[in-house]
C-alpha cells in the first residue's frame, strides 16, 4: 500500500485543502474587503476561540443538544421506519403525515415552537430531532421494505414470532440502509443545530458566529465556520468508521480500483 | 411398472393410513393479479405424502408448484381447502417443516456457523451444544473450513449447502425444497443432487421437492407428481421404482431410469403445450 499511486491518493485531500486555503488567501488579498479576512487571519482566530472558556461552554452546549436531538431521533425513527416498511397499514397512516412534513424546512417551524416552548434547549433540541428524523425514517422504511420475503419465511419456520423477526431479521438486514440514513441525519443535525441557534440567539456555536458578525469581527466569523465545518468532518469520519465496522458483512469484497496504475 | 393412469391421485376424503405425514385436501389458490382479474393458480389439489418419502412436484413454470409448497410450509394460506401435517391443519410456519429456497435466503450478517446455529439457538439449545452440532452439519455438507465466512464470500453452490445445513440443524420432520438447485450451474447442480441424496439416504426424512427438471425429479424421488398449468392441477403421480442407494453413474445406464425420463418428458411436453394453448 505504499506505491506512489497509493501515496498520491492519500495525500490528495491534504493538497485539496491547502489549495482551497491558498485560493482563499489570494482572493482575500486581491479583494481587500474588510468583511473578507484572509485565510491566515481566520486560522489565527481559531486558537483564541478554543482557548476561551465561555466559547467552549457554548460549543459544548451545542454539541450536547445535537447529540440529544440526534439520539432521540434515531431511537424513534428506526423502529417507526421498520414498522412502516413491514406493515402496509402503518405505512398508510404515517406516509401522508411525513409527506407533508418532509419539504418543510424544519427551521421554519421554529417560531411556532419557540412560542410554545420558549427559546431554551427544548426548542432547539426538538428542531434538531425533526431534522434528523425524516431521513432516518425514510431509509429505515426503504431498508425494511427490501428485506427478502424468503428470509422472513426462513425465520418464521425456525419459530421466530413477528416481533422477533422485526428485531432479529429486519433490523440487521436493513442496517446498511438505516446507517446511510443516520449518516445523512448526522450532517442534518449539525446544520439544524447552527440554524436553530441563529434563530433563537441565546447560546451555542451559532450564537458565537452571529455575535461576531454583529460586532464586525469577521476573522472570528470565518474561524467559527472553519470550526463548525471541522466538527462536521470529524463527526462524519467517526460515524463512517463505526458504520463500516457494523456492516462489514455487506460491503463488496474488493475495492473497485480507482486508478489504472 | 410406471403407472400411467391417474389411480395415484387419491382424494383425501377416503380414509388415510397413519403413515401419511402430509395431506393436502382439495386445495385451491386464487391470486388477484389486478383489480378485476383473478388468476387460479391451483385448482382442487389433493395429495397425500407418506412419511419418509422423497416426493418431487414437477411442472412447467406457472403451474403453481411452488405455491403448493408454500401452502404446506404455512407461508401462504390456501383460498380454499386445507393442508394437514400429521392430521393437524397447517395454519402457519413451524420448525417441523423446514424450507430450502432457490434464493438461499441466508442471513447475510451471520457467518456460516452463525446461520446454521440460528435455528437450534432459537429452539433453546445451549450455545456449546448448538455449535458442536452445527460444526458437524457444516462438515457433512462439505464446508469444513468455511465456518467463519460470510455468505457474500461463498459461491452459489456453497450458499445452498449452508442453507441446507441451516434447515437440517433444527431437525424438521419434513424438508420443503423449492427449486433448490435452480440457480446453480449444471455441474454444481449435479454435485449437490448427489450429496443431497447421500444425506437423505442416511436418515430418510420426508422431502417435498419442487423442480422443473425431469431427470432431477426421477433421479431423486420415490414419487413424481406431474402438474399442468393454467390452472395448476395434478396431472399424474408416478412411482419411481428404482433401487436405492442410487448412484448416478449406474442410474444413467439403467434402461428403467431412461424410460422414466423419456415418458415423463413426453408428459411434460404435453402439459406445457396444452397449458400455453389455453
Amino acid at each position: 500500500m505504499t506505491s506512489p499511486a497509493a501515496l498520491a491518493r492519500r495525500a490528495a485531500p491534504v493538497f485539496a485543502c491547502i489549495g482551497l486555503l491558498a485560493m482563499w488567501q489570494v482572493a482575500s488579498l486581491a479583494l481587500k474587503n474588510d468583511s473578507f479576512p484572509t485565510a491566515l487571519e481566520a486560522l489565527r482566530a481559531i486558537p483564541d476561540i478554543l482557548g476561551d472558556k465561555e466559547a467552549l461552554i457554548n460549543i459544548l452546549a451545542s454539541l450536547r443538544r445535537m447529540a440529544m436531538g440526534f439520539g432521540v431521533a434515531v431511537l424513534v425513527s428506526i423502529p417507526l421506519g421498520l414498522l412502516m416498511g413491514r406493515s402496509r397499514a402503518v405505512a398508510a397512516f404515517f406516509n401522508p403525515l411525513l409527506m407533508v412534513i418532509y419539504p418543510v424546512p424544519k427551521a421554519a417551524l421554529m417560531p411556532i415552537i419557540m412560542l410554545w416552548l420558549g427559546v431554551g434547549d427544548i426548542t432547539k433540541t426538538l428542531v434538531i430531532f425533526l431534522g434528523v428524523s425524516l431521513p432516518v425514517i425514510y431509509h429505515s422504511f426503504e431498508g425494511a421494505k427490501a428485506v427478502e420475503e424468503k428470509m422472513m419465511w426462513s425465520g418464521a419456520a425456525m419459530g421466530l414470532s413477528s416481533l422477533q423477526r422485526l428485531v432479529r431479521i429486519v433490523l440487521p438486514a436493513a442496517l446498511p440502509e438505516i446507517l446511510t440514513g443516520c449518516r445523512t441525519g448526522l450532517v442534518l443535525a449539525l446544520i439544524t443545530m447552527i440554524t436553530s441557534e441563529m434563530i433563537a440567539r441565546q447560546s451555542g456555536a451559532g450564537n458565537i458566529l452571529f455575535n461576531a458578525l454583529d460586532m464586525g469581527q469577521y476573522d472570528t466569523v470565518f474561524a467559527m465556520i472553519i470550526i463548525v465545518g471541522a466538527m462536521g468532518i470529524c463527526l462524519d469520519a467517526i460515524f463512517e468508521r463505526v458504520r463500516a465496522r457494523l456492516v462489514r458483512w455487506s460491503e463488496p469484497q474488493f475495492d473497485i480500483p480507482l486508478s489504472f496504475s | 411398472m410406471p403407472s400411467r393412469s391417474s389411480e395415484w391421485v387419491k382424494p383425501v376424503t377416503s380414509q388415510l393410513p397413519a403413515s401419511k405425514i402430509i395431506e393436502i385436501g382439495r386445495v385451491s389458490q386464487v391470486f388477484q393479479t389486478s383489480a378485476r382479474k383473478d388468476h387460479l393458480a391451483l385448482s382442487d389439489i389433493s395429495l397425500a405424502i407418506e412419511e419418509g418419502a422423497f416426493v418431487s412436484i414437477l411442472g412447467p413454470s406457472g403451474c403453481g408448484k411452488s405455491t403448493l409448497l408454500y401452502i404446506v410450509g404455512g407461508f401462504v394460506s390456501p383460498t380454499s381447502g386445507a393442508a394437514k401435517m400429521k392430521g393437524q391443519t397447517i395454519t402457519g410456519p413451524g420448525p417441523d417443516r423446514g424450507p430450502v429456497f432457490q434464493e438461499f435466503a441466508l442471513f447475510p450478517w451471520k457467518t456460516v456457523l452463525g446461520n446454521v446455529m440460528y435455528g437450534p439457538r432459537q429452539q433453546g439449545v445451549r450455545a456449546t451444544e448448538a455449535e458442536a452440532q452445527s460444526r458437524a452439519l457444516i462438515e457433512m455438507v462439505g464446508l469444513k473450513g468455511y465456518e467463519n465466512f460470510y455468505p457474500k464470500e461463498l459461491s452459489g453452490g456453497m450458499k445452498q449447502r449452508v442453507a441446507l445445513a441451516r434447515t437440517l440443524a433444527y431437525h424438521p420432520e419434513v424438508l420443503l425444497m423449492d427449486e433448490p438447485f435452480g440457480a446453480l450451474d449444471a455441474h454444481t447442480r449435479t454435485r449437490l443432487q448427489n450429496d443431497l441424496l447421500n444425506i437423505w439416504e442416511r436418515d430418510r426424512k420426508t422431502v417435498l421437492f419442487v423442480t422443473h427438471s425431469v431427470d432431477e425429479a426421477v433421479f431423486l424421488s420415490d414419487k413424481v407428481v406431474m402438474m399442468s398449468k393454467s390452472p395448476g392441477r395434478i396431472r399424474q403421480v408416478i412411482d419411481i421404482d428404482l433401487p436405492r442407494p442410487r448412484r448416478r453413474n449406474e442410474l444413467l445406464l439403467d434402461p428403467r431410469y431412461q424410460k422414466y425420463v423419456v415418458d415423463i418428458e413426453r408428459m411434460f411436453d404435453e402439459v406445457d403445450e396444452s397449458g400455453s394453448a389455453l
